[in-house]
């Protein structure tokens, strides 16, 4: 057997919002606000919840899914500056097994009256044959080269 | 490492048979041999061959011959993961910031004139 390979990417998301960048950095620093937005999925069971919102902080959750496997979030504040940045590490895991570690960029760019939010995100994807890998393996891969031949397709 | 891509006319030429796709979801499960792929296929041995060689050709697999007896598996990289993966992410953070907008509109800025 070979062993799984690393893959690497990175991804940018930029968002234009509402409010000025001091406004916009309240809904990630109160754990209040952020949760009215972040990623969530009502069908999981929260097992633990730890939000420490700080440079040498720490954000940790971890869940069990409705099949009962256990899912993990744990999350490092590396540098916070109000209203300009934010830069975490954070992790990955599923059933016990690390999936992948990533790091975070968020910037707030003063745009008009409100903010560009740029989240940029840098990713190691870990154990690309594990269990997560399985369940997005070759359906999704076909399905993706479905999708492009239809892109590719004159209309 | 690899520079160019594999021309997509070889690997839709490779994926347009039903028996190829169901070489090519048996693999995904592990590598097998010859024999393996052949069985729940019904198919004959030199029948097999010559659709794993145009898998292989439409750089979909990889093999390498042990004694008498050849193993296909997944060429690593064939569908790569982490697009999966970085779509999947992609998809929830832009479904999440729409709800970070939607939250900004809702709950009004502080009223914190410096």
């Amino acid at each position: 057997m070979t062993a799984p390979a690393i893959e690497h990417a990175t991804f940018v998301i930029e968002r234009e919002l509402p409010a000025s960048p001091r406004d916009a950095f309240r809904f990630w620093s109160d754990p209040r606000l952020k949760q009215r937005w972040i990623v969530c999925h009502p069908d999981w069971t929260v097992l633990e919840e730890h939000f420490d919102f700080r440079a040498g902080g720490s954000e940790s959750k971890r869940w069990r899914t409705p099949e009962g496997a256990e899912q993990s979030y744990r999350a490092a504040y590396l540098d916070v500056v109000p209203g300009q940045r934010i830069l975490y590490a954070y992790e990955m895991g599923f059933g016990g097994q690390r999936i992948s570690a990533s790091l975070v960029t968020v910037e707030f760019v003063p745009a008009g009256a409100g903010t560009l939010l740029r989240f940029t995100e840098q990713v190691a994807l870990l154990d690309g044959s594990g269990v997560q890998g399985r369940r997005i393996g070759t359906e999704t891969g076909l399905d993706r080269l479905a999708e492009q031949f239809q892109a590719v397709q004159p209309s | 490492m690899e520079t160019t891509q594999r021309p997509l006319d070889l690997l839709f030429t490779a994926l347009a048979d039903p028996n190829r796709r169901a070489m090519v979801e048996q693999l995904s499960r592990g590598p097998a041999t010859v024999k393996q792929l052949a069985e729940p296929a019904g198919l004959r041995l030199p029948s097999a061959v010559k659709h794993l060689q145009v898998l292989e050709h439409g750089g979909i697999v990889v093999s390498e011959k042990a004694g008498r007896s050849r193993t296909y598996r997944m060429r690593p990289g064939a569908f790569r993961q982490i697009d999966d993966w970085v779509r999947q992410r992609e998809a929830a953070m832009e479904a999440a910031f729409d709800r970070l907008v939607q939250a900004m509109h809702d709950i009004p800025p502080e009223d914190d004139t410096p």
